[in-house]
């Protein structure tokens, strides 16, 4: 099936699965399954059939299980054999799916964190050695690409290649458990978006002035904070809704934690409401204008925004192993 | 010891006139690091050329307007070109007296042109200049300290709140609006954009200025040295000024969830405006309570403006507008019996609301009048001159290349232009 005969699909079949994120998610999976199957066909009749096993994955929030209806690309391979043979099909087969993903309506990614970019396709044993090296070298850089990887989602080909390379993280950070305190550095800051009369913080300035943005303030505080327990605790799971109801389960957490999975399937829900009547600017989507919504919709935003931030106090002293879990 | 008086009050004078001038540097670091890099050169060049062209019209007939005799309701009619003679019975030498006054009359001007910042032409500042300083200030200035119908009524503005700051501010009302917003400052929507400063080290440098400044600016208007009056002054105006910067920074940290640094530095304009009018009127436990109504105020003021889709590059009006009407009022309520030498007590200490009326009174006519008159001269010019605004293509290029044909960061710009030569 050729990008514009998914695109037009994908266009088709959207107005049915905007109503849930999990509905959504099956979908947007659905269409980048049709899209990797269109970019492989296309590239094994030009340069001949797949030399080795691999595993084509997903991150960010496609990883997360948690994209919006407009969201950028992010995605990895990871194929069996390291040559340059390989090396050379691999990047070009990522180039394709970048430009095919792009022609259906997944834009390029700003922070080129696709397959055509070699720090992105690697071979298994390159993998295990980039991530060694990640999680040893603790720079800025580094720690940004692990947090990255580390929601990766094998949507095509081996997934146990995903999964050793996930057990690779959880044994280092077991053996080496202040690794977490630097990732919690890294994900400490965001944009608060409540004051402290309760008042919205919105953007004072700019075409955005009157929103509160829904990434930054919103999504970060769960989505961080969630990643770095999952981590500390093993999980596979990579979806931020799964990581928490995974997390609650835990007798040591699920005093603190048994709230958490309703605010952020409420934010999930609110972002898709209320993006629906904004334009389809990637840029615009993660703002949120509180104009547009009603008394309740505003009391039950602030909770969850707050709430957010009560779960990033509590991850940090958690981390911090000042709360014994 | 009455020579010796004399010669001290001079000194005093001068050193306060000296003082006031040293103020348009900071208001030209003020304007320039609140700007863009490209109309650094000409906001710096244009407030030493208008100052000096206000010198010389303050000198022919600006003096004259304010302290003449044969005064009308509006003006005093004497003493033009002013020769430096000295006047009979005066406690200080007059031409020190005139030099502190011209420095004023200067000050007012380059408030006024805040409102012009980044878009109008250079020959309207030129003509802007001449007329403000003719008609617009004397006759404020002469209706309060020149003997003029508010001094009868005991209106009290120690060092200026009203005649330098609310004049100014009202004349930058005036021409923002005539000139309408910069390229950029809004958007279709509605919404604002912030159009940031090239230099906040610039602007923060250009407060402090400012702050030292205000000692001559409002310590001076003492004009004499008997009995170190001067320095209770300048406690009142550096409590205030601190009252200001403190209040905005919470202001600031409260509202927007951050310490904004802008804010912080309109703070402590806004308190050293609202005390110019009251320092030598009020305790100290006011000149604190002052600073920092008028640091509150000036947050929400430059809110206000913004909402209003005025675009006010440097905060002029909210500056020195807003924090000099709230200053000027605030003797009405704070002056105490022992200190109001001028006027009455205010509220607070017993004297009921007459004084407060008063202050009201005279700073709502005189920024009406500074408003009016200004609107209509502005007008004027725009018809007159078909335009008071540069081209949209001078703007973007910057007002240092097409006033004046060079760039105040010769360097960041010209390397530029190379390279889009070569790219070509």
């Amino acid at each position: 099936m050729p990008y514009s005969q998914i695109k037009k699909w994908r266009e088709d079949k959207w107005e049915e699965h905007q109503y849930s994120s999990h509905d959504l998610n099956v979908f947007h999976d659905e269409v980048m399954k049709y899209v990797f199957d269109a970019s492989l066909q296309k590239h094994i009749a030009e340069f001949g059939p797949v030399p080795c096993r691999y595993a084509w994955f997903v991150m960010g929030s496609a990883g997360r299980f948690e994209q919006a209806i407009i969201s950028d690309q992010d995605h990895g391979l990871i194929y069996e054999e390291k040559s340059d043979e390989t090396k050379r099909y691999f990047l070009s087969l990522g180039k394709e799916l970048s430009d095919g993903l792009n022609e259906v309506g997944y834009p390029y990614c700003d922070g080129n964190v696709m397959s055509s970019n070699p720090v992105w396709s690697r071979s298994l044993i390159e993998w295990e050695e980039q991530l060694l090296k990640w999680l040893t070298e603790e720079s800025f850089e580094s720690i940004r690409f692990l947090l990255i990887f580390y929601d990766a989602r094998v949507l095509m080909g081996e997934e146990t290649y995903g999964k050793n390379l996930k057990k690779l993280i959880h044994d280092y950070v077991q053996r080496n458990p202040h690794l977490l305190d630097r990732l919690l550095e890294n994900t400490q800051h965001f944009k608060k978006a409540v004051g402290i009369f309760h008042q919205f913080l919105t953007e004072s300035h700019g075409s955005h002035a009157g929103s509160i943005d829904l990434k930054q303030s919103g999504f970060f505080p769960y989505v961080n904070n969630v990643r770095l327990l999952a981590m500390k605790e093993s999980l596979e799971a990579t979806s931020t809704l799964t990581r928490l109801n995974e997390l609650s389960s835990m007798s040591n957490y699920k005093e603190n934690l048994s709230w958490c999975a309703d605010e952020f399937e409420k934010l999930l829900q609110y972002r898709l409401q209320y993006h629906k009547k904004t334009t389809e600017n990637y840029d615009d989507i993660h703002y949120l204008n509180i104009k547009e919504l009603n008394k309740n919709e505003r009391k039950d935003m602030k909770h969850i925004l707050l709430n957010g931030q009560k779960l990033q106090n509590y991850t940090q002293s958690v981390i911090k192993g000042t709360i014994e879990t | 010891m009455e020579d010796i008086m004399f010669s001290l009050n001079s000194v005093w004078l001068v050193l306060g006139a000296l003082l006031v001038i040293l103020m348009q540097g900071g208001f030209i670091l003020l304007e320039a690091g609140s700007t863009r890099m490209k109309n650094a050169g000409h906001i710096a060049g244009k407030t030493v050329f208008t100052f000096g062209l206000a010198s010389i019209v303050f000198w022919a007939v600006g003096y004259g307007f304010i302290f003449g005799g044969n005064s009308n309701f509006f003006i005093g009619l004497s003493d033009f070109f002013y020769s430096g003679e000295q006047a009979e019975g005066m406690a200080y030498s007059t031409a020190a007296f005139f030099m502190f006054q011209l420095a004023f009359a200067g000050i007012s001007l380059t408030i006024a042109f805040g409102g012009f910042a980044e878009r109008a032409k250079l020959s309207a500042y030129l003509v802007f200049a001449i007329l403000f300083s003719v008609v617009v200030y004397p006759v404020v200035a002469h209706w309060i300290w020149g003997g003029g119908w508010l001094a009868e009524h005991g209106k009290q503005d120690f060092a200026g709140s009203t005649v330098v700051h609310l004049t100014g501010a009202m004349a930058a009302f005036a021409a923002t609006i005539l000139l309408k917003p910069r390229i950029g400052k809004f958007n279709k929507n509605g919404t604002s954009n912030n159009i940031f400063g090239h230099n906040q080290v610039y602007t923060a440098l250009g407060v402090i200025i400012l702050w030292v400044g205000w000692f001559g600016f409002n310590g001076g208007s003492t004009f004499v040295v008997d009995d170190g009056f001067f320095g209770f002054v300048a406690l009142n105006t550096n409590l205030a000024a601190g009252a200001g910067a403190v209040a905005a920074l919470i202001i600031s940290w409260m509202v927007l969830g951050k310490s904004d640094i802008p804010t912080i530095l309109n703070g402590a304009l806004a308190g050293l405006v609202a005390i110019t009018a009251s320092c030598a009127f009020v305790e100290t436990w006011a000149a604190v309570l002052i600073g920092f109504v008028a640091g509150i105020l000036v947050f929400y003021s430059v809110k206000f403006f913004d909402r209003l889709k005025v675009d006010d590059p440097i905060y002029a009006l909210s500056v020195h507008g807003a924090a000099g009407v709230w200053g000027t009022l605030s003797t009405g309520l704070f002056a105490t019996p022992e200190l109001a030498t001028v006027g009455k007590p205010g509220l607070f200490y017993g004297g009921g609301f007459s004084q407060l009326g008063v202050q009201a009174m005279g700073v709502s006519v005189s920024a009406l009048y500074a408003f009016v008159v200004s609107f209509a001269l502005l007008y004027a010019m725009k018809k007159v001159m078909k335009g008071l605004r540069v081209s949209e293509e001078e703007e973007i290029i910057g007002l240092d290349v097409s006033e004046h044909g060079n760039y105040g960061y010769p360097e960041a710009f010209i390397a530029n232009e190379e390279k889009n030569r070569i790219a070509n």
